[in-house]
């Protein structure tokens, strides 16, 4: 049933969720890249965004102010993950720990399991939504609602922000440069525990920003963040670990491919092709599209 | 002081017996409740389904409990819509709690998979609100249902499309038992009566919260009806993205099942749940029995709203296997499946359930009758919305 109409629609629809992809994995990759862990409790700080989303335009200032209650919504998942890194993380680098790695994955596995089931405990399991007044728009010949072609505008708003600090700013500065050696950058006089502080409140708010932006269109419930978290790491592992240029490229890439193979080879196996994806470019280029290879004594 | 020590003895012993009862007479019966309390199960439905669950049991055990005296009790687990957790939560509460029977399912996929479990232990499963074929088909001496079947549901939407006039009809369904096996129904039953419909059917993973792409492919086929068969968050979000690209209300949606009744639906769709077709099995409208019109009561009370289907036939079903225990003179899960296929049981509706041993899908099965129920304007009481079909009518 292959329509250039058809098409159009697929690949548009496909750039839209693609971008949006992007920014839910620019969190986990950005704190990869500083803290150097895996953070797998991302999709609980996407889920605390679209409520706090929920909460603020509910019952506060209504859909009219959605990107002011998206802000909001942000620096309150920020705050949260400003004051959880000290607790969990920074024993990691302070604590004497050996297998940070193993430490790291096992505290954000019980996370992930603490804040889903806090959310399910205080708002019960039902689905919600904070609701929109956006109205709808045509990109080209596909019908969009307003409230998710006002996430990809601002997803995409966040995307060049956030590359606009990291490339032109002195906190940027030592973010890549901690990014690149913590050692270098502790010996230039970064105080790197005080910047993982920070890099992973800016990396669990770009998640929660996500989840706020997204409210409205794939609704607020306890799991809503598990599509965050596989999509996330697809996307990371695609465009390369730590490359917030691969993580827009990887993003889009993977929404792209799911749109057109579920629209034009079977619809039942949308989330496979992005595994596709993954293992092609995992043959074709280990470290991901943007990654750097590294050398390890 | 040889006749001291036997009095103090006997003393004692008197006194051991009146504050030790006998253990048989307090031991509680235990019903296993199988529910989806978390996704990606249907958390509501589960909510619904355990609330007339405990209902069932305030009527049993305020009335003296079974047995003479034998309290009720519930043994819930959370099978979060998993086939693996459906059998884990079985295995919990037969192995653990030593439940006599067990109730409360909602996602096929769940009961068929406990059902493969349950066959070698032999505690008996009452499918709450499955409709999946396979559930009574296989014919397994542990499995009953109170719910409506997949060949009745189809038949159902199938005369209301003709009786509407709708020729083509696109059919997005999950990749679940319940979503695969409707399809597969549907389209059986199309060809076999010869009907002149043409179908398509399209399918998704459950865990998919963006169905565009399948929805482009319902917007190219033009369609006179969209049948929704997601359950949970998909069949919620497919109501939003039908209405974004512009497919709804030019082209009507019908919901595969009761879900529109729920009391959150119109907030989560105030725009775009007007003029939805979906299928029920329950209208305040119909006359309930003696039990249904005490559970009606009681949950108003209870909850300050209407009960709704899911918790009707969780009291039902519950109210059934006390009736069965009753009625077996034990809680022997053996004599309760005994008891199941010869009995006759009072169930929130009028009339009594019975389970015989038909043939193909209908062994062990009652059904309620079919509704298709449309809102009439955003925002309406679902008691309210009219009824466009009704199925035997």
């Amino acid at each position: 049933m292959f329509s250039f109409e058809l098409f159009t629609q697929a690949l548009l629809a496909g750039i839209v969720i693609g971008v949006i992809y992007a920014l839910m994995a620019l969190g986990i990759t950005f704190i990869y890249s500083i803290v150097k862990m895996i953070n797998w409790a991302m999709g609980e700080f996407y889920m605390l965004g679209s409520y706090a989303q929920y909460l603020i335009v509910a019952y506060w200032l209504g859909p009219d102010l959605w990107y002011i209650a998206a802000i909001l919504s942000a620096a309150t998942v920020f705050f949260a993950g400003w004051l959880i890194e000290p607790i969990l993380i920074k024993p990691m680098f302070t604590g004497g720990i050996e297998r940070r790695d193993d430490y790291a994955t096992v505290v954000t596995i019980a996370l992930l399991l603490l804040l889903r089931n806090l959310a399910t405990a205080i708002s019960g399991p039902y689905q919600r939504t904070p609701g929109t007044n956006l109205p709808g728009v045509m990109l080209g010949p596909l019908p969009e609602s307003g409230a998710r072609f006002a996430a990809f505008l601002a997803a995409l708003a966040a995307i060049a922000l956030f590359t606009l600090l990291l490339k032109r700013t002195w906190l940027g500065l030592a973010l890549r440069a901690t990014s690149q050696s913590r050692v270098g950058a502790q010996t230039s006089g970064v105080d790197v525990l005080s910047l993982d502080k920070l890099a992973f409140g800016i990396g669990v708010g770009l998640a929660g920003l996500a989840g706020a932006l997204l409210a409205p269109v794939f609704m607020v419930y306890p799991t809503n963040g598990v599509v965050t978290t596989t999509k996330g790491f697809e996307i990371i592992v695609i465009g390369g670990l730590g490359s917030v240029p691969g993580a827009l490229v990887a993003g889009v890439a993977l929404g792209i491919a799911e749109s057109l193979g579920a629209t034009f080879i079977a619809s039942a196996y949308q989330n496979a092709y992005g595994f596709v994806l993954l293992l092609l470019v995992l043959a074709l280029r280990p470290s991901g599209l943007f990654g750097e290879r590294l050398r390890q004594a | 002081m040889k006749y001291t020590s036997r009095v103090a003895a006997f003393a004692m012993l008197l006194l051991a017996s009146l504050v030790t009862p006998p253990v048989q007479a307090q031991e509680p019966v235990t019903i296993g409740l199988v529910v989806p309390l978390s996704p990606p199960g249907d958390p509501t439905a589960g909510q619904l389904i355990r609330r007339g669950a405990e209902l069932a049991l305030d009527y049993y055990n305020g009335k003296g409990g079974v047995l003479g005296g034998r309290k009720l009790q519930l043994s819930v687990q959370d099978s979060q819509g998993r086939p693996e957790g459906g059998v884990a939560a079985y295995r919990r509460v037969v192995g653990e709690d030593k439940a006599v029977a067990v109730t409360g399912f909602f996602h096929s996929s769940v009961n068929i998979a406990a059902n493969e479990v349950a066959k070698s232990i032999g505690v008996p499963t009452i499918g709450t609100q499955t409709s999946a074929a396979d559930i009574t088909a296989k014919h397994y001496e542990i499995a009953f249902r109170t719910h409506l079947i997949d060949p009745l549901r189809v038949a159902a939407w199938l005369e209301f499309m003709q009786k509407k006039g709708f020729k083509r009809v696109s059919m997005l369904a999950e990749t679940s038992d319940y979503g695969i096996g409707l399809v597969t129904e549907t389209d059986r039953q199309i060809k076999e009566k010869k009907l002149p419909i043409e179908l398509q059917s399209l399918t998704f993973d459950r865990t998919s919260t963006d169905l565009t792409p399948q929805l482009l492919q319902v917007k190219a086929f033009r369609p006179d009806l969209l049948v929704n068969v997601g359950v949970g968050a998909p069949m919620d979000l497919m109501i939003e993205q039908a209405a974004t690209l512009a497919i709804t209300p030019q082209v009507p949606m019908l919901v595969s099942y009761d879900a529109p009744i729920r009391p959150q639906f119109w907030q989560l769709h105030p725009n775009t749940g007007d003029k939805l077709y979906f299928i029920a099995y329950y209208s305040p409208k119909q006359t309930l029995s003696e039990i249904g019109t005490w559970f009606t009561k009681a949950y108003e009370e209870k909850y300050k709203e209407s009960p709704v289907y899911s918790s009707l036939n969780g009291f039902g079903d519950v109210a059934i296997i006390a009736q069965a225990v009753e009625q077996a003179k034990g809680a022997d899960p053996k004599a309760i499946i005994q008891t199941l296929e010869t009995g006759k049981f009072a169930f929130w509706s009028s009339g009594e359930v019975t389970f015989p041993k038909a043939d193909g899908v209908f062994w062990h099965n009652f059904s309620p009758p079919v509704l298709i129920l449309q809102f009439q304007k955003p925002g309406q009481d679902w008691k309210e919305a009219e009824v466009m079909f009704e199925s035997g009518k």
